[in-house]
């Protein structure tokens, strides 16, 4: 049966899928965050905000994800610092904060796709009933371009889930390093690996379904 | 002698070449010199892999890029090195000749442990040398040649520390080691589960998390504990060998007769390098500037 190897090994797989579960939700949560940050220093009226903004979607788009992920745990900890004294505490954290960092340069740029395409009359209407900037971005942009972000912004999630699978190489144990040791162990490695992609289908599918049904709630017909 | 008489073949070569250029290439060149085979391939028998592989042109050879000092890709040139990549190149030599640059013959497969089983068996290297340790585990999935190399697994530690002597100190410590390989499995077992595996892809990346002091220790084979020591230093290898590490080189298992007489034209290689002492001047050339001490055969 497929997948069944999973039951052979029972905490391997499960500690897996728990930590790749808590490393995406955090990412995801924290690139969100980030990314809408990001996002509304591109498309601010102050010249230094924009040009942060802008080199932090440059800089964490362009370098790759595992560099990233090495400079946090391995790089930060050439120059002294750790964010943790417990090693584990201190790779789990590092994954997430590079989850979270890099997938925000990708949500910065959808999210500010999405507060340009707020109609120009609305914010024009805004500002001229007196609100100022920062009440026009709260009350009349975000919550419209909150609709249209729905979509990439699933793509992102679903991406950022499969991207977990790279905090094996700092030592995470989560799937595709149970998958690992379940076929150096075993040598069965179809069916560890299938078993690794069982689970993360497990994480993705629910995960594009509820995407489908935020998007058709709040789509409004243009 | 033989240097004098490829120097010999390898000018009169290139003076047909010149002639043949410069007479609009009426004249191919044939080296004509009484040459040891120098510029000929070895006959090989028509069934067998071997054969298939010199007629293909071309071996792949699985190895890592950063196993020093068994293999080591330099990234600026892109040339490989090492004791592991040496024996590659004698086992291409076997096969498509002496003469000629027998770089050009091999493709280079970068495998790390986890990799180097399914290259083989999904047919993307044809041989595996990476300090592969031979165990009946392993045997079940893929050949092995005879072994080449011995060692055992010990304890690489910072020199300032007092509290890892023995396999049993390292329960409760962070060990780094390479993910899917003996190394880490052994650690386990000698703890009895009680050691906290932190599993990187590389001996390099770990001997950084060692210095950092995020990993209380790094533990594997010996011959890269070596490595690591004259990468670094300021650290020791600790403790006694707390397994037997036979290495051998990873081959598919023979299916319907596609492997056929492979291991034993490996394993016949293997003995002519030994006995030629060639297999000697490697280890003096790789292992003896870690290790300090000199082997004539693998069972010294």
């Amino acid at each position: 049966m497929p997948g069944g190897i999973i039951f052979e090994f029972p905490e391997l797989f499960l500690t897996g899928l728990w930590l790749t579960i808590q490393i995406s939700v955090l990412g995801l949560i924290g690139a969100i965050v980030i990314g809408t940050l990001v996002a509304l220093a591109r498309v601010s009226p102050l010249v230094p905000l924009r040009w942060i903004g802008g080199a932090y979607v440059e800089f964490f788009r362009n370098t790759p994800l595992i560099v990233q992920l090495f400079f946090w745990f391995l790089g930060l900890g050439a120059l002294g610092f750790r964010f943790s004294t417990d090693t584990f505490e201190s790779i789990f954290r590092a994954a997430a904060t590079g989850m979270a960092l890099y997938h925000g340069a990708y949500v910065a740029e959808v999210v500010r796709g999405g507060l340009l395409g707020v109609d120009r009359g609305q914010v024009e209407a805004a500002r001229s009933l007196g609100l100022s900037y920062l009440q026009m971005v709260r009350y009349v942009q975000l919550p419209q371009t909150v609709r249209s972000v729905i979509p990439p912004l699933g793509n992102i999630g679903i991406a950022l889930v499969k991207n977990t699978s790279l905090a094996s190489t700092i030592g995470v144990a989560e799937l595709l390093y149970a998958a690992e040791i379940v076929e150096s162990r075993t040598f069965r490695a179809e069916e560890a690996f299938i078993a690794a992609t069982m689970l993360f289908l497990l994480l993705t599918i629910p995960l594009g379904i509820i995407v489908n049904e935020l998007e058709r709630r709040l789509l409004v017909a243009r | 002698m033989r240097g004098i008489s490829r120097a010999l073949a390898l000018g009169l070569t290139l003076a047909f070449v010149a002639t043949a250029c410069g007479t609009g290439g009426s004249t191919t060149p044939s080296p004509t010199v009484a040459a040891s085979g120098a510029a000929t391939k070895p006959r090989l028998e028509l069934s067998t892999y071997q054969y298939a592989i010199q007629t293909k042109g071309k071996i792949r050879i699985g190895t890592q890029e950063d196993n020093t000092p068994f293999s080591v890709k330099t990234p600026a040139t892109g040339k490989w090195d090492g004791f592991d990549v040496a024996i590659g190149r004698e086992i291409a030599k076997a096969i498509f000749g002496e003469g000629e640059d027998v770089e050009k013959f091999i493709e280079w497969v970068p495998v790390v442990s986890a990799t180097r089983i399914p290259a083989i068996t999904d047919n993307k290297a044809d041989v595996v040398i990476k300090t592969f340790t031979i165990n009946d585990e392993r045997k079940a999935q893929i050949d092995f040649s005879d072994v080449y190399f011995r060692t055992g697994q010990r304890i690489l530690v910072k020199k300032d520390n007092t509290t890892i002597k023995e396999a049993a100190d390292m329960a409760g410590k962070t060990i780094c080691s390479q993910r899917g390989s003996t190394s880490e499995k052994n650690i386990l077992t000698a703890t009895n589960n009680a050691a906290r595996p932190l599993l990187l892809d590389s001996y390099p990346a770990c001997l950084l998390a060692l210095q950092q002091g995020q990993a209380d220790a790094v533990s594997t084979d010996e011959t890269i504990l070596f490595g690591l020591v004259k990468q670094d230093p300021n650290t020791k290898i600790v403790g006694k060998y707390f397994s037997q590490e036979p290495y051998g080189i990873g081959v598919k298992k023979s299916a319907g007769g596609d492997r056929t007489g492979f291991v034993d034209f490996i394993n016949r290689t293997m003995i002519t390098l030994i006995t030629t002492g060639k297999w000697a001047t490697y280890y003096e050339q790789y292992i003896t500037p870690v290790s300090g001490d000199k082997k004539r055969t693998p069972d010294d």
